[in-house]
């Protein structure tokens, strides 16, 4: 009966342990795609400002 | 369509309470509530994770056909995100059916695995859809030939799914013939609820995590275009 208990507590384990590996993957995937979207954006966003013209007041 | 786009808006909301509760009713149901297999003993529990794995996989791997279907047909990128999410999800939850059944397979057959039609077949699959990943992977993902290509690939592979369903009808196997998807389940009713339990619940996981690797595939399409952006941006 040990033994049983062995392979059922290995079973439960490798599916736990695989689905929790996998969201924490799924999600440091996820935050470090969309930090770079938000930084190409900005960077998209500050070409996109009119740049200011020689001679023009500081503000 | 109209309430499709509503309930997707709303998946954030819905899928993970939702699936939070399923899956503590699950694991309530298959260690506490199930009544213990005279013949089995304990190590028939893992019947309430290895049998909804099964079923998530087919789940996942009919979201990838349907997926490559569309990518065939409408030509739009976004079905070739759900293609390769849903992909990714099958491809885990066919490892675990795997997994699950050897270690059931071990005391209960003596062996931990058997060269028959359904475990074979089942191999076949995870490894047929792991190619498919892996392709993936090597590609660009903004790349529509290659969609179409591992659209028609991910079709054909699917082909398998079936082969599996039937295998145990069509060949002798270790696996015994279909006790629950019949007019009369041959499983007492206590055995059945936790296992209608387990499915949903696992079923709901498989859904949110499909959801949740489309959102990511389609953040790296969506980079791919910043970055073309950017670059004539500052060519220009």
């Amino acid at each position: 009966m040990d033994g049983q208990l062995g392979y059922l507590f290995a079973g439960f384990a490798v599916f736990w342990a695989g689905l929790f590996v996998y969201l924490l993957l799924l999600q440091a995937r996820i935050r470090s795609l969309t930090r770079e979207v938000d930084r190409l954006e900005g960077r998209l966003a500050d070409t996109d400002a009119p740049t200011p013209q020689r001679g023009s007041p500081p503000r | 369509m109209r309430t499709v786009r509503r309930l997707y808006g709303l998946r954030w909301v819905l899928l993970p309470p939702l699936t939070g509760v399923g899956v503590l009713a699950m694991l309530a149901g298959a260690v506490v509530a199930a009544p213990t297999e005279l013949v089995e003993g304990d190590v028939q529990r893992l019947m309430y994770i290895h049998v909804p794995s099964a079923q998530a996989m087919y789940l996942a791997f009919g979201a990838v056909f349907v997926a490559s279907v569309m990518v065939l047909w409408k030509r739009d990128m976004r079905w070739d995100a759900v293609a390769r999410g849903a992909a990714s999800v099958g491809v885990m939850f066919t490892g675990f059916a795997l997994v699950t059944g050897s270690l059931w397979g071990k005391p209960t057959w003596g062996v931990y695995w058997q060269w028959d039609a359904r475990l074979t077949s089942t191999l076949v699959l995870f490894l047929v859809y792991s190619a498919y990943l892996l392709a993936r992977a090597v590609s660009d993902p903004s790349d529509e030939q290659a969609a179409r290509y591992s659209a028609v690939y991910a079709i054909v592979g699917f082909l398998d799914v079936p082969l599996i369903v039937m295998s145990v009808r069509w060949w002798r196997t270790l696996h015994p013939q279909p006790i629950v998807s019949r007019l009369d389940p041959q499983l007492p009713g206590s055995m059945l609820v936790v296992l209608g339990i387990s499915t949903l619940a696992i079923f709901l996981l498989a859904l949110w995590l499909i959801v949740l690797r489309t959102d990511a595939e389609r953040l790296g399409q969506r980079l791919l275009g910043l970055r073309a952006a950017v670059d004539r941006r500052e060519e220009a």
